[in-house]
C-alpha cells in the first residue's frame, strides 16, 4: 500500500483545539501550570498552519521518492501483520532519534529545526510551531531505509504521524511527572522540558519521539531536576515576533557567514557544524556553553 | 488549489484567530512586574552568568535595563512577557542620542526603544 488510508495528525486536530483550550482554561483558573502570551501563541499556531501548506510543495518529491524506494525494496512486509507495526514503531522512533539528534547538532539541519525551539514558553500550542523548511533540508531522506527494507509507504506515514501525535500531549507545564515506571521507558512531558530548555545544563538533550529508551542507550538523557527550572527558548532568543524572521533567521544567517568565510573549510563549518561554531571559537556551542557551566558549579562548590 | 483545501486552510486561519484571541482575553501570560535593582540583577545574573557588571540603568518604565561591564554593554529589554538579551560594545550605547524621553537602538532582529527620564545620555549610573 502506497497512500496512508487516513493521516493520524489530521484526525487529532480537533483534540489539538481542545486540548489547548483545556489547558488555557486550567492555566487561568489557576489548576494547572499553563502560560500563554498573545504574540507568542500567534506565532507557534500561525507556523502550525503554515507547516502544512509549506508541506504541499515537497510532499509530491517525498512522496514519489518513498515510492520509487519502496519498489527498489529488500522484503515485502505485510501492512496486516503485527510484528511489522510492533517493528515499523521501534525503527521510526530509532529514526526519529537520530534525525531529531541531527537537527540539534548540526547548522544546517539546525537551521530548519530552530523555529519549533523559539517560543520562551512551553504549552500545547508550541508543540504546533512546525518547520516550513524541513522539505529542503532533506531530514527526510533519513526515514527512506524503512521504505527499502520493505515497510509500506503508507505504514510508514501512519507510524510518523503517530508520533507526532503522541509528542503533541508532552509540551506541556501542565503535567509535572508520570508515574516511574512510564517516565523510565517513554517521552514525558518532564523529558521533554529539559529537551526544550536553554539552561546550559540541560542543552543537547532528549531527542527521543515517543520511547526515551534512545537517549538512555546514546547517553543523551538528561533528568529533569527541581533545583534548576527549565527556561524555554534558544540560547539567544529571538528579539522579535516577526513570523518570517522566526522561520528563515537561521538560514540567514548560515547565508552570511557562508558568504563571509575565508575557506571552503570555514564554509563547510559554518554549514555543517554544530550551531555556534566559528572558525576561531569566539562563538559559542552547546559545547562551550556547557563547558561554562561546569566551571562555574565547581567553582561554586565549597572547598573541602 | 482545490477548494477542499482552501476550506481546510480558512478554517484553521480562523480557528488560530480565535484561539489565540481566547488566550488573550483570558490573559494567561506571565507577569512581568517593572525591573527593580533587586531582579535587574537577578535578570542579569541569568542571562549574563559570565559576566560582572560593573553598573546597572534601569530604563524609567522598568521594562528594560542596560549593564556595563568595562567595553562592553549587556542589554535586555522585554519582549512579550519575557526579556531578551544582547550584548554590544558599550561605544554604540553611549552614542546613541535620547529624544522627546525614548531611546532607540539598533540591533540585528530588532528595534528596542527604552523609556528615558531626561534626554542625558549616558544616564550618570553608567558613566
Amino acid at each position: 500500500m502506497l497512500k496512508a488510508p487516513f493521516d493520524p495528525v489530521q484526525l487529532a486536530i480537533p483534540f489539538f483545539v481542545l486540548a489547548i483550550i483545556l489547558e488555557i482554561l486550567l492555566g487561568r483558573f489557576g489548576k494547572a501550570k499553563a502560560n500563554y502570551e498573545t504574540r507568542d501563541t500567534a506565532m507557534s499556531l500561525s507556523m502550525g498552519v503554515g507547516s502544512t501548506v509549506a508541506g504541499l510543495f515537497f510532499g509530491g518529491v517525498i512522496f514519489a521518492t518513498t515510492v520509487w524506494v519502496y519498489q527498489h525494496r529488500l522484503f515485502t512486509i505485510p501492512m496486516t501483520a503485527i510484528w511489522a507495526w510492533v517493528a515499523v514503531f521501534l525503527l521510526e522512533d530509532l529514526t526519529y532519534y537520530w534525525f531529531h539528534r541531527l537537527a540539534h547538532e548540526r547548522r544546517f539541519w539546525w537551521a530548519s529545526h530552530v523555529n519549533h525551539h523559539t517560543s520562551t514558553h512551553y504549552n500545547l500550542s508550541t508543540a504546533l510551531r512546525q518547520t516550513w523548511t524541513g522539505g529542503v533540508a532533506g531530514t527526510w531522506l533519513l526515514w527512506l531505509p524503512l521504505s527499502f527494507l520493505g515497510f509500506p509507504p503508507a505504514m510508514v506515514a501512519i507510524q510518523k504521524g503517530i508520533s507526532l501525535v503522541y509528542q503533541f500531549w508532552i509540551h506541556t507545564e501542565a503535567i509535572k511527572r508520570m508515574p516511574r515506571w512510564f517516565e523510565a521507558v517513554f517521552n514525558t512531558p518532564s523529558h521533554h522540558r529539559v529537551h526544550h530548555a536553554r539552561n546550559a545544563r540541560y542543552l543537547d538533550a532528549n531527542y527521543a519521539g515517543i520511547l526515551i529508551i534512545w537517549d538512555r542507550m546514546f547517553g543523551t538523557f538528561i533528568p529533569e531536576v527541581d533545583e534548576e527550572p527549565c527556561r524555554y527558548g534558544t540560547v539567544k532568543n529571538l528579539g522579535n515576533f516577526n513570523l518570517f524572521h522566526n522561520v528563515f533567521h537561521e538560514w540567514i544567517g548560515i547565508g552570511k557567514d557562508v558568504a563571509g568565510s575565508k575557506s571552503p573549510r570555514e564554509a563547510l563549518g559554518y554549514m555543517f557544524g554544530p550551531p555556534g561554531w566559528s572558525p576561531d571559537g569566539s562563538r559559542d556551542t552547546s559545547h562551550t556553553l556547557k563547558a561554562k557551566w561546569r566551571a562555574r558549579v565547581e567553582a561554586e562548590k565549597p572547598s573541602r | 488549489m482545490d477548494k477542499a483545501l482552501l476550506l481546510q486552510l480558512g478554517g484553521s486561519v480562523a480557528a488560530v484567530a480565535l484561539l489565540v484571541a481566547f488566550a488573550a482575553w483570558l490573559g494567561v501570560a506571565r507577569s512581568t512586574p517593572p525591573l527593580d535593582a533587586e531582579s535587574a540583577k537577578a535578570l542579569l545574573f541569568l542571562e549574563f552568568p559570565e559576566h560582572r557588571p560593573d553598573a546597572v540603568w534601569i530604563a524609567a518604565d522598568g521594562a528594560a535595563l542596560i549593564a556595563r561591564e568595562g567595553a562592553q554593554a549587556l542589554v535586555l529589554y522585554r519582549r512579550g512577557d519575557g526579556y531578551v538579551a544582547r550584548d554590544l560594545p558599550w561605544s554604540v550605547v553611549a552614542a546613541l542620542k535620547p529624544s522627546g524621553g525614548r531611546l532607540k537602538l539598533r540591533l540585528s532582529d530588532a528595534r528596542p526603544i527604552f523609556a528615558v527620564e531626561t534626554d542625558a545620555w549616558p544616564p550618570k549610573e553608567l558613566a
